[in-house]
C-alpha cells in the first residue's frame, strides 16, 4: 500500500558542517524536483530546505524502496558518502510523516521554539513543487492540512508571543513598566553596537526622541544621525538622564556613571517619573544599588538573559498545548486518508455482490433439492463468475479514478452508498 | 421576581469562568467573551433594579439585600468602563468573584414583603446613597490596582519573572486605573459627604453630629485627598499611592460597615 515517505536532518541530528552541504538552493530545487520525479519507486515528492533542515517528503508505493532512494539522491546530491550521511539522517513513514511536518510547520520542531520564519518557508518550498508539477493530491491534501494545523497553533496558542531575543527582552520590560512605548525618551550612553541594536528595536516600537551621548562627541553625532536622534555633550549626562525614560549604556567605561546619589537626585528632577536603565556594558556603568530607589528599574545584560530564559519558559508551556493541537489535526487527516483507501473499498465490494449471489444459489439448492456434485460444482464456478464480472467494472473504474483528486472522494462515497458499505466499515473499525 | 437575580448571578459566573480561564492561559478571546457575558449580566441586572425601582416607588438601597446588589451592580458599572477603556485581562479574575458572590448573598437574603423604613423617605437618599456606593465601587477599583502594581513592581524590581509577570498589566496603566478610578471615586465621596450634611440638616436638625458613619467617612475622605493631593503633585506615585489606596480601601469597607449610631435601618 501507498505510504507519505519522509527523509532528512536537521540541527537536531546534523550540525551545521553537515547541513549547509546537504542544503539545496532555491534555484537548484525545480531541477532536483524533477530528478526526485525520475526515481521510479517515487510518485509525489517535494522538498524543503532551510539552514536548520533540509527534508525530502514523498508518497510512494513502497516504503523501503523509497527511503533507499531518498537516501542515495541526498547523498549523491550533496557528495557525502552514504554510510557517512545515513548516522545524520531520520526517516518516516505514514502516520509518522503527517506528524512530524505538523510539528515542523507548527514551528514545534524549530531551533527557537515557535519562531514564526518556518510556515513562511514551508509554504515557499511547497510552491516551488507545485510549479515543478512534482506533487499530487496526497501531498496537496497533506500540505494543506498542515498549514491548516499551523494556522490553528499559531491563532490558539501564545507559542510565539514571547520575545526571544535579548534586545527585544529590553523592548519588553520597557513595556512592562511604560505601557505603550510611543513618544517616549531615549538615551543612550555610548556609541557600541549593542546600544545601536537595543535602539532599533525601541525606535520599532514607536519611541521617538533619541539622543546619543559620549565621550567623542563626533562618535555620537554619527549614531545618532542613524536614528534621526540629536547628539548630547557627555558633560550634560545627568541633566540628559533626567529628561530621558529609558538610558541605555553601553560604553568601555571601567567607573560607575550612574550612582545612588546620581539617581537620587535625577528622580526628584523629574517628579519621580518612572525611569530604565538597561545596562549592557561589562563592567556595569550604572550601580545596580540604584534599583532600591522608587520607580527606578535597572537590568543589566544577565537580568535581560533571564527575561528571555523565562521567556522560553512559557514558549514551553505554550507548546504542550500546541502538540495537542497538532495531535488532533493529525488525527482527523489520517481519519480522512484512511476514508479515502480504496483496498478496503475494494474488497468488501467485491463480498458483497458475492454475498448476494450465494445467497440466490443456496434458495435455488433449498427448491429443487440436492443437486448431484458435477451440477453444484458448475453452478457454484457460474455464480462466481458472475459476481466477478459484475464486480470487475467497477474495480477498474475506482482504481482509475483513485488518481483524480477531484472526483476521487465522491465517487467512492457513491460506492459505498449504493452497496450500503458504510455500516460495515463502521463496524469494522468499532471492531478494531 | 427576585429570580432575575439568578440569570444575573449565572451569567456573571459565567463571566467569572471565562475570565479566569483567560488569565490562567492568557487567551484574550476568552476575556473577550468575559466581558460579552458580565455586560449582558449587566443588563438584565439593570433592567431589575429599574422594575424593583417602579414596583416599589423607591431606589432600591434601603436595606441590606438591595444594597448589595445595587453595590454589585455599581463594581459591575466601574469595571465595564474600565475594561473598555484598558485591555486588562487580570481585572475580570479578580472583580468578578466579588460581583458574583454579592448577586448571589442579596438573592439569598432576599426580603419580597420589605418596607422602607421612614427616616429614609426622602429625596436626599437618591442621591446621597447612590453616589456613596459608586465610591465604594471606584475606591475597590483603586485599591485592586494598587494591588496589581505593587506585585507588578516587585516581579520587575526582584527580576523573578514569574505567572503574575506575564499576567498582570504594565505598570504605567497599574498607575494609570489607579488615578483616573481615584479621582471618580473621591469626587463621588465627597458629593457623598456635603448630600449627607444637607439630609442630617433636615432629618435631625443638624449638618454635622459625629455620629459613627459620619466620622469614619471624614476619615476615608481624608485619606484619598492626601493621596489625590500628592498624586496631583506627582511626587507620590507608584508604590507610595498603591500601599494608600489599600490603606484607604480598608477605610472605605470600615465605612460601609458602621451602621450604627443614627445611620442605624438595616
Amino acid at each position: 500500500m501507498a505510504k507519505f515517505v519522509l527523509v532528512g536532518l536537521s540541527h537536531r541530528t546534523a550540525e551545521v558542517e553537515v547541513r549547509e552541504r546537504v542544503a539545496f538552493q532555491a534555484t537548484r530545487v525545480p531541477d532536483m524536483l524533477r530528478q526526485l520525479a525520475a526515481l521510479p519507486a517515487i510518485r509525489e515528492s517535494m522538498i524543503i530546505s532551510t539552514c536548520n533542515r533540509v527534508e525530502l517528503i514523498s508518497y510512494a508505493e513502497n516504503v523501503q524502496e523509497a527511503i533507499d532512494s531518498l537516501e542515495s539522491f541526498l547523498s549523491e546530491s550533496s557528495q557525502i558518502a552514504r554510510q557517512e550521511l545515513r548516522q545524520k539522517l531520520y526517516h518516516h513513514s505514514g502516520e509518522q510523516v503527517v506528524r512530524h511536518l505538523f510539528r515542523v510547520a507548527s514551528s514545534l520542531d524549530s531551533m527557537i521554539l515557535g519562531e514564526p520564519q518556518i510556515l513562511g518557508q514551508v509554504k515557499s518550498f511547497y510552491n516551488l513543487a507545485v510549479d515543478a508539477q512534482s506533487v499530487g493530491s496526497y501531498l496537496n491534501s497533506l500540505l494543506q492540512a498542515a498549514f491548516r494545523a499551523a494556522k490553528r497553533v499559531r491563532s490558539e496558542t501564545g507559542i510565539g508571543e514571547y520575545s526571544v531575543s535579548v534586545s527585544s527582552a529590553a523592548v519588553e520590560l520597557a513595556r512592562k513598566i511604560l505601557g505603550d512605548l510611543r513618544n517616549k525618551r531615549i538615551l543612550i550612553v555610548g556609541a557600541g553596537k549593542m546600544g545601536e541594536v537595543a535602539v532599533r528595536h525601541l525606535s520599532a516600537s514607536g519611541a521617538t526622541t533619541i539622543r546619543v551621548t559620549n565621550r567623542s562627541f563626533e562618535a555620537a553625532q554619527e549614531l545618532a544621525s542613524k536614528f534621526r536622534g540629536t547628539a548630547v555633550p557627555f558633560e550634560e549626562l545627568t541633566q540628559a538622564i533626567m529628561r530621558s525614560d529609558i538610558v541605555i549604556t553601553s560604553t568601555g567605561s571601567k567607573e560607575v556613571l550612574v550612582n545612588r546619589a546620581m539617581a537620587h537626585s535625577i528622580m526628584s528632577g523629574r517628579k519621580n517619573a518612572p525611569i530604565i536603565f538597561i545596562d549592557i556594558s561589562v563592567p556595569r556603568n550604572v550601580d545596580p544599588g540604584v534599583a532600591g530607589i522608587d520607580n527606578v528599574f535597572c537590568y543589566d545584560i544577565d537580568d535581560l538573559g533571564a527575561v528571555v530564559e523565562a521567556n522560553l519558559q512559557e514558549r514551553h508551556r505554550e507548546a504542550a498545548l500546541a502538540e495537542k493541537i497538532v495531535e488532533q489535526e493529525v488525527d482527523s487527516f489520517c481519519a480522512r486518508v484512511k476514508s479515502l483507501d480504496i483496498g478496503p473499498v475494494i474488497s468488501q465490494l467485491q463480498g458483497r455482490i458475492e454475498e448476494i449471489c450465494r445467497l440466490e444459489l443456496d434458495r435455488y439448492v433449498r427448491r429443487v433439492g440436492p443437486l448431484d456434485p458435477r451440477g453444484a460444482r458448475e453452478l457454484e464456478s457460474m455464480v462466481s463468475r458472475i459476481a466477478g464480472k459484475i464486480a470487475h467494472p467497477l474495480v477498474t473504474q475506482l482504481r482509475s479514478v483513485n488518481q483524480d483528486p477531484v472526483h476521487h472522494e465522491a465517487y467512492l462515497s457513491v460506492i459505498k452508498r449504493i452497496f450500503k458499505l458504510h455500516k460495515e466499515t463502521e463496524e469494522k473499525e468499532n471492531e478494531a | 421576581m427576585s429570580w432575575i437575580l439568578y440569570i444575573t448571578a449565572g451569567l456573571y459566573a459565567l463571566g467569572l469562568l471565562h475570565s479566569l480561564f483567560g488569565f490562567y492561559q492568557k487567551r484574550q478571546v476568552f476575556v473577550r467573551v468575559a466581558l460579552g457575558m458580565v455586560a449582558s449580566g449587566f443588563l438584565v441586572h439593570t433592567w431589575f433594579l429599574l422594575m424593583l425601582g417602579l414596583q416599589r416607588r423607591h431606589i432600591p438601597i434601603t436595606n441590606l439585600s438591595e444594597s448589595l446588589c445595587f453595590f454589585a451592580w455599581c463594581i459591575t458599572l466601574t469595571f465595564l468602563v474600565a475594561s473598555l477603556r484598558y485591555r486588562i485581562s487580570a481585572l475580570g479574575a479578580f472583580v468578578l468573584p466579588l460581583v458574583s458572590l454579592l448577586t448571589i448573598i442579596s438573592q439569598l437574603m432576599w426580603d419580597e414583603n420589605h418596607a422602607i423604613p421612614p427616616l429614609l423617605k426622602s429625596k436626599w437618599l437618591y442621591l446621597h446613597t447612590s453616589v456613596a456606593f459608586l465610591a465604594y465601587a471606584s475606591f475597590f477599583l483603586t485599591c485592586l490596582s494598587g494591588i496589581f502594581y505593587l506585585i507588578q513592581e516587585r516581579e520587575l524590581k526582584t527580576k523573578h519573572f514569574r505567572f503574575l509577570y506575564f499576567r498582570l498589566p504594565s505598570l504605567q496603566v497599574c498607575d494609570e486605573l489607579l488615578r483616573r478610578s481615584l479621582f471618580v471615586g473621591f469626587v463621588a465621596m465627597s458629593i457623598t459627604i456635603v448630600t449627607g450634611a444637607f439630609w442630617a440638616q433636615q432629618a435631625w436638625g443638624r449638618f454635622w453630629s459625629w455620629d459613627p458613619k459620619e466620622t469614619a467617612s471624614l476619615i476615608t475622605w481624608a485619606i484619598y485627598l492626601l493621596l489625590v493631593n500628592y498624586r496631583l503633585s506627582s511626587s507620590w506615585r507608584g508604590r507610595r499611592a498603591a500601599y494608600i489606596s489599600i490603606i484607604g480601601f480598608a477605610s472605605t469597607l470600615f465605612t460601609f460597615g458602621v451602621n450604627w449610631g443614627l445611620h442605624t435601618y438595616l
